[in-house]
């Protein structure tokens, strides 16, 4: 009885069924196909489109993220370009001030120079004109002592007096 | 983490449960038990303590006049009573048994069995026994079975495996569909789970093997996983058998993997076989056929691989609930329920590894698939540089080529 | 004797025979490949990869020997 219940059980073992070789080929050909249909498909799609999606969002942030980094290069070149223009106008403006300050202080100076020399000028005119008063009134002087020495006529003592009389009576100065 | 646990130790108390009817069985002289009855095929559906479930018998049959005919029978009992059939085990005279292969094996059991013809094997249900559910039929007169298309218990979980699979992933590609996971994230347990596997093999076993013809041999490697992870886990559920643990279905799914493989073949594959370049043109006759041996082993071992590690396990564990039984026996029931915690604990530990070793083999199924239609399609780029070094190889060893190739 | 106990006898020595060169086979795989994963704790994913597909092929081999013990058996 055991000896038989072996034979049978070994024979189902590893005997060759070709029932269930038939049935296990068909149905497994077919459930290949319903599944590749209705559930591979649709699941490595959606898996795949989900992957593309996720891979264009990180490389559209990639994107934006350089488009940023761009924009904030951009901004701070143009800053630096501002303050750059900026400091230039400034520094023109000083350089435009000094220069008209040296303009200024030339012309300030060359009047000033010039009144000095019209002053001058004036002086010695005046001066001259002066020396000349006083030379004329000198010569007067001395043609009016002359011509009362003369009118005297005296002796040289009277002479020497009314010189030196006529010497005092002159100003100091 | 203690109710998942306890649930586990459910199911193993479970499975216990669902011992073949072997246990049960003829206590009249013995306690007998024999462990290749639970991994083997059979005609019913066993549900312990409830009477067996039978499974309805199909048969397409060479009548005596030449002529063929399909027979159709609710179940065994149907067979035998309505229908006439004989079962091999009691039709064992050689004379009654006609037909090619038939009349030879009806011989062999007339030889073995002797003296015990007529005698009633198994435990009886209703008015057939055990034994007449798990043989073949012998159909009345001088017909014989050409096709024996019965539904059997590994047929029917096979199928139960496919519906579940079939169930789990329409229902996750409907999620899909409606637009879960695919613009927004996935969802739920469910969704992340499956996704976590369908990914894993898409990204992990597949594209490294097979670059950019993945999406040509994806489906066939996801359905292929998924239908050998199923039926290796309903083989570890109670009352459960694995239809994985059957060769002809291994064989099935190897010489699927077989005929991706030759067909996408490409033109240097096929040259590899029959004119290996790169060697002397004395050493290629005597390297064709090693290499045409190479493409046969690995279909083969593949098949061998599934059904003996899913085999395995299964006599592994009802081996040691077994030894309750053969200590019983030897030194009388005290040293059975002496012996009875060890076994169980043992049991149940293998228990856990034919968990781990249902994912592992569904794994090294599609991993090796992958492998063999990746080499087989992968077009060969810097020709001479690599023919000079299999130069090398193969001369070093052709014999052990197909060793390797395993 | 029983002829076939000789049989049952082959049977046994058979699968004991096939369980050593696995064992052998697989320890000789997982020893270096603990090394290996020590080594280099960052390559531990593709190294259990390759280990399991390794011990998968020598495990395959065993099998081949454990049907032949059960065709023994059961003959």
């Amino acid at each position: 009885m055991m000896v038989l219940a072996q034979i049978v059980l070994a024979q189902s073992l590893l005997e060759p069924d070709l029932g269930l070789i038939v049935w296990i080929g068909i149905t497994f050909l077919a459930f290949l196909f319903v599944l590749k249909k209705f559930a591979w498909g649709p699941i490595t799609e959606a898996l795949t489109t989900r992957e593309q999606n996720i891979s264009d969002s990180l490389e559209q942030a990639e994107k934006a993220l350089t488009e940023a980094r761009q924009l904030q290069a951009d901004n701070t070149k143009a800053r630096r370009e501002a303050e750059a223009q900026a400091q230039g106008v400034l520094r023109e403006a000083r350089e435009e001030a000094e220069r008209i300050r040296t303009v200024e202080v030339d012309k300030t100076r060359s009047q000033i120079q010039q009144m000095q020399d019209t002053a001058q000028s004036e002086i010695e005119r005046e001066k001259q004109s002066a020396l000349n008063s006083l030379r004329q009134e000198v010569a007067d002087l001395a043609i009016s002592a002359a011509e009362k020495i003369l009118r005297e006529n005296l002796d040289a003592d009277r002479q020497k007096k009314i010189v030196s009389d006529f010497l005092k009576d002159l100003p100091k100065n | 983490m203690i109710k998942r646990a306890s649930i586990f130790v459910l199911l193993a108390q479970l499975t216990l449960l669902a011992l073949p009817r072997g246990v049960a069985a003829s206590s009249d002289d013995q306690e007998k038990f024999d462990a290749l009855h639970h991994s083997a095929n059979a005609y019913y559906l066993d549900i312990a303590p409830l009477d067996p479930i039978e499974l309805p018998r199909i048969f397409i049959v060479r009548y005596e006049d030449g002529s063929y005919g399909l027979n159709l029978f609710r179940s065994t009992s149907s067979a035998i009573l309505n229908g006439h059939y004989v079962s091999e085990i009691d039709a064992g005279h050689g004379g009654e048994v006609q037909g090619d292969d038939h009349e030879v094996e009806g011989d062999t059991h007339a030889e073995t069995q002797g003296g015990i013809t007529g005698e009633i094997t198994g435990e009886l249900i209703g008015e057939i026994t055990t034994a007449q559910l798990e043989g073949h039929l012998v159909p009345p007169g001088g017909s014989h079975v050409v096709l024996d298309l019965s539904i059997s218990r590994h047929l029917f979980f096979a199928w139960l495996a496919m519906g579940i699979v079939l169930l789990i992933m329409t229902r996750l590609a409907g999620m899909y569909k409606k637009g879960i996971g695919r613009e927004t994230a996935p969802r739920g347990l469910f969704q992340n789970m499956f996704e976590g596997m369908v990914v894993f093999i898409r990204d992990d076993i597949v594209k490294p093997n097979l670059g950019d013809k993945t999406d040509k041999y994806l489906p066939y490697l996801l359905t292929a996983f998924f239908f050998i992870l199923t039926a290796n886990l309903l083989g570890l559920v109670p009352f459960g058998a694995t239809a994985t643990s059957n060769l002809m279905v291994t064989v099935v799914l190897a010489s699927f993997t077989f005929v991706f493989t030759q067909l996408g073949g490409t033109k240097t594959y096929w040259m590899h076989i029959f004119w290996p370049p790169g060697i002397p043109t004395f050493v290629k006759p005597i390297l064709m056929p090693v290499e045409v041996l190479g493409i046969l082993t690995k279909p083969v071992a593949l098949a061998i691989r599934l059904f003996a590690n899913m085999t395995a396990g299964h006599l592994v564990i009802l081996s040691l609930i077994g030894l309750i039984f053969s200590f019983t026996n030897i030194f009388g029931s005290g040293a059975g329920y002496g012996v009875a915690p060890v076994s169980v604990a043992f049991a149940l530990f293998i228990y856990f590894l034919e968990l781990l070793v249902s994912f592992i083999q569904a794994y090294v199924f599609t991993m090796l698939s992958a492998l063999f239609i990746g080499m087989a399609i992968q077009e060969h780029e810097a020709h001479d540089d690599a023919h000079q070094e299999q130069q090398i190889e193969a001369s070093a060893s052709p014999e052990a080529e197909p060793v390797f190739a395993n | 004797m029983d002829p076939s106990a000789l049989a049952f006898l082959g049977a046994g020595l058979g699968a004991g025979l096939v369980a050593l060169g696995a064992g052998l086979g697989i320890g000789k795989l997982a020893g270096p490949a603990m090394e290996a994963t020590a080594r280099q704790p960052e390559a531990t994913g593709d190294i259990r990869t390759s280990m399991i597909i390794a011990a998968a092929l020598i495990e395959g081999v065993a099998l081949f020997g454990l049907v032949i013990c059960i065709i023994l058996a059961t003959k």
